[in-house]
């Protein structure tokens, strides 16, 4: 195939080439960088590693701060992946589906705190809980952070069921199906891999925020990401780059399970 | 009483009116064929006896039961649809037995229905492919088994047949009657095939801008179309301007009109007009303008001074060269009993 290119085509395909490759280690080397960091024996960051150890692993998994704080973390994000679930399709199918009086303006509504920087959402809820004397917690917490990917879920959902045939809802009516069950039977298994990845992503990235964490967080239950913003002012050691390590791995692992579950691929439809 | 009754259905989207009053009755076990042009209104005409329009006003009524309020999953109407709309994520079985699960019929008497549905519609090699994979023919087969295995007291057709080559087409359309006629179901069907309206149907109702034109027998509606509309739609027709004196029409007497004198419409099929040779006499006068042997017949173009020429189909002997292009003919009608005088033409609408 290739032997028949013009020479200026092959230029081209080599130049191609080199760009990609420096992008993709653009984006790779720095979490490649920090996972290498990670097993420093030494108490002080540097690259390259002068030895390997797990030292800070251990660290990590003996601070009980650190491990109470992911825990805060994992049930914050699952909080807030199944609270944008159930909040998200129904919009998506109001916004898709439905006719209504100001449907334009709901949905420029419903897709508004995308626009927003996470740490204006953050404060607007210290300010809205504050008024109603209500502090920072980690129920505000998943209220803000809904808020904020509240967005990222109708868009998903949105676009997938814009591709839906309408049709096919109709047919489901006709061969007696009510509409529950055409729900169950024809909508949801179309949907069901862009539900996944919303949730995933939305987990992901409840899970890693601080813009907006910093400001709702309860002060005892602290998420991990708050955590370590606090940690890497007083003490950076390589223990913060074991946890990145640790968060880069779930990501990964998140990503893995998508892609044999239901196929990248399909994550994007 | 008849089975299906539509009655002044009216349906507008937005400004326009889609459905203007639309009366259809067809009678039990019968075949209706609903045929028009593009955009007269079958589609929203059958959606409204399927429950997804609802109409402006007007009732619905199956078997002597008003279902205008029904839902559609509630009716018992059978729909192929004109796009097909099979689920994606379930393979040709799957989709055939969707109305069956959704009924709660037992594992074993669904897979011998569906078998026997996709037996009728010659898929049953396909039964676990994925409708992604199909032709757009094996298609809708299958979203004709998907309506059929179901047997419903009313099936509604929006071209069931439109992208089956014609072999397929003609056994589909057998088998299809066969089947109407086994079970007993009211149908309603759209074409713009008149050949399979033909076939196909016990009554035609030809469709004009939301309204229907004329209902009868296809043969009747060929033989005596009520309007020039009408005639145009089934099978070729020359809608031809004349004169009525005395009762007779002006270019060829031998056409009675049993109307008052002046301008009349007259409408005669082209295999109603013999080409004879020139000279002095009733009928038009013209030339030759084309001339296109098709095997058994001939079919010509007389040139006569109108803005349409005159359509003639000829049968033609083996060996007969056609009249040559150019040549002075005049043309008369065969049979003028077969000639039908109408007031209004083509355009007044
Ligand atoms: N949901 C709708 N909203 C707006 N207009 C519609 C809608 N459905 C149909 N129409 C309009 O109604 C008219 C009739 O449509 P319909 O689909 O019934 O035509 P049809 O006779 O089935 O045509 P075809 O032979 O092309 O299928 C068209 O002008 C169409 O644009
Ligand atoms: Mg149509």
């Amino acid at each position: 195939m290739t032997k028949n290119l013009a020479p200026i085509d092959r230029i081209g395909r080599v130049v191609l080439g080199v760009v990609a490759a420096f992008s993709l280690l653009l984006l790779v080397a720095p979490s490649l960088i920090v996972v290498a960091i990670s097993f420093e024996p030494r108490g002080f960051i540097a690259f390259p590693p002068s030895g390997f150890s797990l030292r800070w692993y251990e660290h990590v998994f003996a601070n009980r701060q650190l491990t109470d704080s992911v825990v805060v973390s994992l049930w914050v994000s699952l909080a807030v992946a199944g609270i944008t679930l159930a909040l998200g399709v129904p919009a998506a199918f109001a916004s898709v589906r439905g006719t209504f009086a100001g449907k334009a303006a709901a949905n420029a509504f419903l897709l508004a705190p995308q626009m927003m920087p996470g740490m204006v959402i953050g404060i607007a809820s210290l300010f809205f809980g504050a008024y109603f004397a209500f502090r920072a917690s980690n129920a505000m917490l998943i209220l803000a952070l809904s808020v904020f990917c509240l967005p990222f879920v109708i868009r998903i959902a949105m676009a997938r069921l814009a591709g839906l045939d309408p049709r096919l809802d109709e047919a489901s009516a006709n061969l007696g199906a009510g509409k529950l069950e055409t729900f169950v039977r024809v909508t949801l298994p179309q949907l069901g891999p862009a539900l996944v990845a919303a949730a995933a992503f939305t987990f992901i990235e409840a899970f890693d925020n601080v813009t907006v964490a910093l400001f709702t967080s309860d002060v005892r239950g602290r998420p991990l990401p708050v955590e370590l913003y606090y940690l890497v002012q007083y003490d950076s050691t390589p223990a913060i780059a074991a946890i990145s390590a640790l968060e880069i791995g779930l990501s990964f692992a998140i990503m893995l399970v998508l892609a044999r579950t239901v196929g990248l691929e399909r994550l994007g439809r | 009483m008849s089975h299906i009754a539509l009655q002044d259905i009216a349906k507008s989207f937005g400004p326009v009116r889609v459905l203007d009053g639309c009366s259809v009755a067809v009678d039990k076990g019968t075949v209706m064929t609903l045929l028009g042009p593009s955009g007269c209104g079958k589609t929203t005409l059958l959606r409204t006896l399927a429950g997804f329009v609802e109409p402006d006003s007007g009732r619905v009524v199956v078997g002597g039961r008003d279902i205008t309020d029904l839902p559609p999953n509630r009716r018992q109407v059978g729909y192929v649809f004109q796009s097909y709309a099979l689920f994606p994520h379930l393979d040709v079985a799957a989709n055939v037995a969707y109305g069956l699960r959704v009924r709660r019929v037992s594992q074993a008497e669904t897979q011998a229905r569906v078998r026997k549905a996709l037996d009728l519609v010659s898929l049953s090699a396909y039964a676990d492919r994925y409708p992604a994979r199909l032709s757009g023919g094996q298609q809708q087969r299958v979203a004709i088994a998907r309506a059929l295995v179901l047997e419903p007291e009313v099936l509604l057709l929006d071209e069931p047949f439109n992208a089956l080559d014609a072999k397929l087409r003609l056994s589909m359309q057998i088998e299809l009657r066969k089947l109407i006629e086994r079970v007993g179901i009211t149908s309603i069907f759209v074409t713009h095939d008149q050949q399979e309206a033909m076939t196909l149907s016990d009554r035609v109702a030809v469709m004009r801008a939301g309204r229907i034109e004329q209902v009868g027998a296809p043969i009747d509606i060929y033989d005596r179309p009520r309007t020039a509309y009408v005639a145009a739609f089934i099978g070729r027709a020359n809608v031809l301007p004349v004169d009525i004196r005395g009762g007779r029409v002006a270019p060829d007497p031998a056409i009675a009109a049993a109307r008052a004198d002046g301008a009349a419409w007259l409408v005669v099929r082209p295999e109603n007009l013999a080409i004879e040779n020139a000279g002095e006499g009733p009928g038009w006068h013209g030339t030759v303008a084309f001339a296109t042997p098709q095997g058994a017949t001939i079919e010509y173009e007389i040139a006569v001074g109108m803005a349409e020429p005159l359509r003639v189909v000829a049968l033609r002997k083996v060996g007969e060269p056609p009249a040559a292009v150019g040549s002075p003919v005049r043309v008369r009608a065969v049979d003028p009993a077969a000639c039908v005088v109408l007031g209004e033409g083509p355009d007044s609408v």
